[in-house]
């Protein structure tokens, strides 16, 4: 059972056998790419249709009802191949002869492989009949006679290895001639800009055309080295890029292309047309060739399904087109002929600004895309962290508002359009267009109406009191300040936010606690505390500070503080802080332990009016410098280590401090012999009786653990250039949001 | 050296030869063409035929007349343009003398030195 259907073919109304239709329409578009640069091919092209036409008239008259495969196979016979043509051309034929070349040309495909590995010396093709990208693979185990999975399996393994593999592939590919080439007609095929199909200067289609690919592989492998650069430029790094990518192909790409762009000659009249699709000519000239593969190649054309079908659709429209331009093109043709190699200077300068332009243009829109993307991460990470933030209600509104509409939309948005543009998708973009803007607008207005909320409700700082902490017995020699040690039985870091110190789904505890140590006026140990908080109202931030609950537990003599202040969804964070003040009396010695307190990060949201003003509020007492996990005893002076060594010896980074080190070898010695020179000098006031007025108005001698102090101070002295600038360090940290 | 290639070289000449000398005997049809030569056991593809005369028509040596068929569209009959029966007859000229040139030594005179000379060829 076969349908039929009707053509109008060269004036005559003709009902075919489909199958018999497509061997017609491949048998005329080999003779199209066969005559491709005849000069009279379109006339050749519609005599013999026009013969073809007549002998099916003949036929028809006969009584049969349509033409069969059978007809037309009968009538390509008498009217000869491509093949049989070329045959022709070199040789003559008896009519014996004629009919084993005939015979010869009803075999099948393989058969004539056959023949030409027998008769000619091994060669390596790409196997266009087995391909999945290039048919290097299959043509690699054509060669060898092996299975070509083992060699597609090698090749990923390398590729993706050390990319050899993928540069090995490219070359071969490039380099290594297409089986389809052993098919007369496809050595006429021709590398053309393809500007159909163009992005830029359809450099990439043609290059599909001509390696007879998807017009995406060569758009990838010249957009890879520019994604990789935005990956390396940008800081969000979140798959290993291979190296010989980025370092090799960057320029070489962008240069390659240009160059091509200049090369490559534009496929302007149809014959350069068919000449650059010349490979799909042939898929249709073998299956003309080889009756008995038809119905095998419909069987993979069912599989293949849809492609296969755009093909023919494709392939169908283009031979409808060839038949009503035939004439009009002719003169335009010649035309185009004469002009088509002659690039004038301007011309190249223009492309290369083009080029120019969309390579700086490109790289704005992927850094944009990333840095949109990050955004998005970074927001959505944050995520966890509202209920602790977003009061309910319209902030909670607001807040979904912004981070789906106003940052999501325009990246999905931003992101859509370019993949649109690059597949060349054209439709109701217009809608799509004004519905993300629309969204994106409310996702504005979502924006704007969270901060005006938030800055609403943090809006006044609260009356902030000092409170003493009692201590059990404060006139201790020594206080250790520590934490209690975290119980954690699990860690969950899918993302980490620095600023909560412990998150669970109930409590998050922010480290927003500052640790001050000063001098105290009298002589035992003085802890007091500030909570600080804002609120809506001046009430509000009282109230919320008044719910800080921080707990400080003395055990003999070390301080154990907790490590936070607890958020609870219901108890939000209003910038709630800490301010502990601890007041260390002269000789006495205290050491920080654990890593928090000076690293801490301080975690708010700042607006003009409600940042701190620390200094204003201890204005009368000096802040001390110290540092985590250090012996410190007060002086005079201040805090100095109980170590003698210098607080900048652990600042110094190792290249400074090999640098110190060779410039100080001399400064060392000279300090050593002055340290010499002042021991001695102590020694010697030592002996000096009591009553010496220089002599620190002490009573009794010195101790040994004094005459190490009044050492440490001499030396530590001569190393602080003064205490406001230290103080000057101070500055707190933000984290803001 | 490639038979093939010589004998195509040969052949090609006297194709378009044939081919001239078949219109001059009057308008045609391509296929009728490919008839007369078939009878004279000398067979062209009608595939290969069409180039050739759309080659001669731009040469400027053969034009078409299109002729109303009783079934289905016109068709294209060929005859020579007078510049084609000039070029005819100096392609006859030429065949003539080659054939002569030809005759002459593929032929060589009967007579004994030569025979005895054979065997030793």
């Amino acid at each position: 059972m076969k349908k039929v259907i009707n053509i109008n073919f060269q004036g005559r109304i003709i009902p075919i056998e489909e199958s018999a239709y497509d061997l017609l329409k491949q048998y005329v578009e080999s003779l199209t790419n066969f005559f491709a640069n005849e000069e009279g091919r379109d006339e050749i092209i519609n005599d013999i249709e026009g013969r073809i036409a007549e002998l099916f008239g003949e036929t028809l008259k006969k009584g049969t009802t349509c033409i069969t495969d059978d007809d037309v196979n009968r009538v390509i016979d008498s009217m000869g191949r491509p093949a049989d043509f070329e045959a022709e051309e070199t040789t003559i034929k008896s009519k014996l002869a004629d009919e084993q070349q005939q015979q010869q040309g009803n075999a099948s495909h393989e058969q004539q492989e056959q023949s030409f590995t027998n008769n000619e010396p091994k060669r390596f093709y790409r196997d266009e009949n087995h391909k999945v990208l290039g048919g290097v693979c299959s043509g690699i185990a054509n060669y060898f006679s092996i299975d070509p999975v083992i060699v597609r399996v090698i090749f990923l393994v390398t590729a993706f290895g050390a990319g050899f593999g993928f540069l090995a592939y490219i070359i071969l590919w490039i380099a290594a001639p297409s089986s389809a080439s052993k098919i007369i007609g496809s050595q006429r095929k021709r590398l053309f800009r393809d500007t159909e199909d163009k992005l830029v200067g359809g450099v990439c289609s043609g290059l599909a055309q001509y390696f007879n690919t998807s017009v995406w592989v060569p758009r990838l492998l010249f957009l890879i080295p520019f994604i990789s650069v935005v990956f390396h430029t940008s800081r969000f790094i979140w798959w290993g890029f291979p190296h010989f990518l980025s370092s090799s192909f960057i320029p070489g790409t962008f240069f390659i292309y240009v160059i091509l762009w200049l090369v490559i000659p534009e496929a302007k009249s149809t014959a350069d047309k068919l000449e650059m699709k010349g490979e799909k000519v042939d898929l249709r000239n073998i299956k003309n060739t080889i009756q008995g593969d038809l119905e095998g190649l419909k069987e993979r054309a069912e599989k293949f399904g849809s492609e296969l079908k755009e093909r023919t659709q494709e392939w169908g429209k283009e031979f409808g087109e060839t038949i009503a331009h035939k004439g009009k093109q002719m003169g335009a043709e010649a035309a185009a002929a004469s002009k088509k190699n002659s690039r004038d200077l301007g011309d190249i300068i223009v492309i290369l600004f083009k080029v120019c332009a969309y390579f700086i243009l490109g790289i704005v829109l992927l850094s944009v895309v990333i840095t949109l993307f990050g955004i998005g991460v970074v927001f959505t990470g944050l995520l966890p962290a509202k209920e602790f933030v977003i009061a309910n209600g319209w902030q909670n509104i607001f807040t979904w508002g912004t981070l789906l509409l106003f940052v999501w939309v325009p990246i999905i948005g931003i992101i859509t359009f370019l993949i649109r543009r690059i597949a060349k998708l054209k439709g109701n973009s217009g809608l799509i267009r004004y519905s993300f803007l629309a969204l994106w607008l409310i996702g504005l207005f979502s924006l704007i109406g969270l901060i005006a909320s938030l800055r609403n409700d943090f809006h006044h700082n609260n009356h902030a009191t000092e409170e003493q902490m009692t201590l059990n017995n404060p006139s201790v020699n020594k206080l250790e300040i520590s934490t209690l040690p975290s119980l954690k039985y699990y860690e969950r870091r899918w993302f980490k936010i620095e600023p909560f110190a412990e998150f669970d789904e109930d409590t998050v505890f922010v480290q927003n606690i500052r640790l001050r140590i000063v001098k105290s006026t009298s002589d035992s140990f003085h802890v007091t505390m500030v909570k600080l908080a804002n609120g809506k109202t001046k009430d509000a931030a009282d109230t919320t500070a008044a719910l800080i609950h921080y707990n400080i537990l003395q055990k003999d003599s070390t301080l154990i503080l907790d490590k936070g202040i607890a958020l609870t969804p219901n108890n939000k964070f209003r910038n709630q802080h800490i301010i502990l003040t601890i007041a260390v009396p002269l000789g006495k010695k205290i050491k920080v332990n654990g890593t928090i307190w000076n690293n801490t990060t301080n975690f708010s949201m700042d607006w003009n009016e409600n940042e701190w003003n620390l200094s204003n509020y201890y204005i009368d007492q000096m802040e001390e410098k110290w540092r985590n996990n250090v012996e410190y005893i007060m002086t005079a002076k201040g805090l100095e280590r109980v170590d003698q060594r210098k607080d900048e010896d652990e600042d110094a980074s190792p290249e400074n401090s090999i640098e110190n080190f060779k410039k100080s070898k001399e400064q060392i010695l000279k300090e050593k012999e002055q340290k010499l020179k002042e021991l001695k000098e102590i020694d010697r006031q030592l002996q000096l009786p009591t009553n010496d007025p220089k002599n620190n108005n002490q009573a009794h001698p010195p101790t040994k653990v004094e005459k190490q102090k009044t050492q440490v101070s001499a030396s530590a002295t001569m190393n602080y250039p003064s205490r406001r600038a230290l103080n000057n360090d101070l500055v707190f940290m933000r984290f803001s949001i | 050296m490639d038979i093939q290639n010589t004998q195509s070289q040969m052949r090609k000449g006297v194709l378009e030869f044939c081919i001239l000398s078949i219109i001059r005997q009057g308008e045609v049809y391509p296929s009728d063409i490919v008839e007369q030569m078939k009878a004279a056991n000398l067979y062209i593809l009608e595939g290969t035929l069409y180039p050739l005369l759309t080659r001669l028509k731009n040469a400027g040596l053969l034009t078409y007349r299109w002729v109303e068929s009783n079934s289905g569209p016109p068709r294209k009959y060929f005859l020579l343009t007078e510049k084609g029966v000039a070029f005819y007859s100096e392609l006859e000229h030429t065949w003539k003398e080659l054939a002569d040139a030809v005759h002459a030594l593929t032929q060589p005179p009967q007579d004994p030195i030569t025979n005895t000379l054979e065997p030793q060829l």
